[in-house]
């Protein structure tokens, strides 16, 4: 067997629709909204039923549009499209153990295709809210350049990205050590990580500093 | 200024467009940080310049109610 296998049963998700919906849409709409304001632009004023739809047009395709980039921005792709998170992202290919996000990630534990997202996001609407909210300040950061190296997460991880899949496993339950009360209660207010002390890095130090990732 | 309102929201649905052709970072801060707030000023200097040209006023011409 190759050390890299191909092919369609390997591509996840397996099967994508003939037309992405999500991508065409805001097209669609904003293809006459051009025209229209083209229109406006050359003669300088629109028939009154004409402005409404220049109106209307641009901004259901805005909507249509921040459905999509709520959406597509999930993909692990998308977060290391910037540079700072170029190394992070390639991190997750490693299959040498030493950091925790690519043990998920090489084992199929969380959806290869939003693997970023799956951990750094709650759960229920709140945890997808803070998520955008706080991937506008990072946008925002990338592009002024407001950032050090190496970057650090804002605040302590949320254990409960962890135990969302972890707490009700009979593997996870059966360790020892997940069975002490001091350490539940070290974990359950945050004074303890699940990394560090007993499992490896979430991310390898050489790609949160900007490097490249160790394979 | 319509002429700068459409001027605007062309350059937010050119904006929308790229980012729907190709979404990555660069692309998505460009949607949020310039296709956004263009769009929000074309909107807001159309409806300006509605106003100005009477468009919401209160004129007492209003249809009288039926009831």
């Amino acid at each position: 067997m190759s050390a890299a296998p191909t092919g369609a049963l390997f591509v996840s998700p397996p099967v994508e629709p003939a037309v992405d919906w999500l991508r065409a849409l805001p097209v669609l709409v904003a293809l006459p909204a051009v025209a229209i304001l083209l229109w406006g632009l050359v003669r300088g004023r629109l028939p009154p039923a004409v402005a409404v739809a220049a109106l209307v047009l641009p901004a259901a395709a805005y909507g249509l549009g921040m459905l999509m980039v709520m959406e597509k921005s999930k993909d692990v792709h998308f977060c290391g499209s910037c540079h700072v998170m170029t190394p992070i992202a390639e991190s997750l290919h490693a299959t040498d153990g030493t950091s925790l996000a690519a043990i998920h990630y090489t084992r199929g534990l969380v959806p290869t295709a939003e693997a970023c997202y799956t951990c750094h996001s709650g759960y229920g609407i709140w945890g997808t809210f803070s998520a955008k909210t706080a991937g506008v300040v990072h946008m925002l950061r990338a592009a002024t350049g407001r950032y050090v190296l190496p970057i650090e997460l804002n605040g302590t991880f949320d254990i409960n990205s962890c135990l969302g899949c972890h707490a009700g496993a009979a593997s996870f339950r059966a360790v020892a050590e997940h069975q002490d009360p001091d350490l539940q209660a070290a974990l359950l207010s945050r004074t303890m990580s699940c990394t560090g002390a007993c499992h490896p890095a979430a991310h390898p130090e050489a790609a949160l500093t900007g490097g490249g990732a160790a394979s | 200024m319509m002429r700068v309102a459409c001027l605007l929201a062309l350059v937010a649905l050119a904006v929308l467009i790229i980012a729907a052709v190709h979404l990555d970072g660069a692309t998505a801060t460009l949607f949020s940080f310039v296709g956004i707030p263009a769009l929000v000023a074309a909107m807001g200097l159309y409806v300006l310049q509605r106003w100005r040209a009477g468009a919401f006023h209160w004129t007492g011409n209003s249809r009288p109610s039926t009831r």
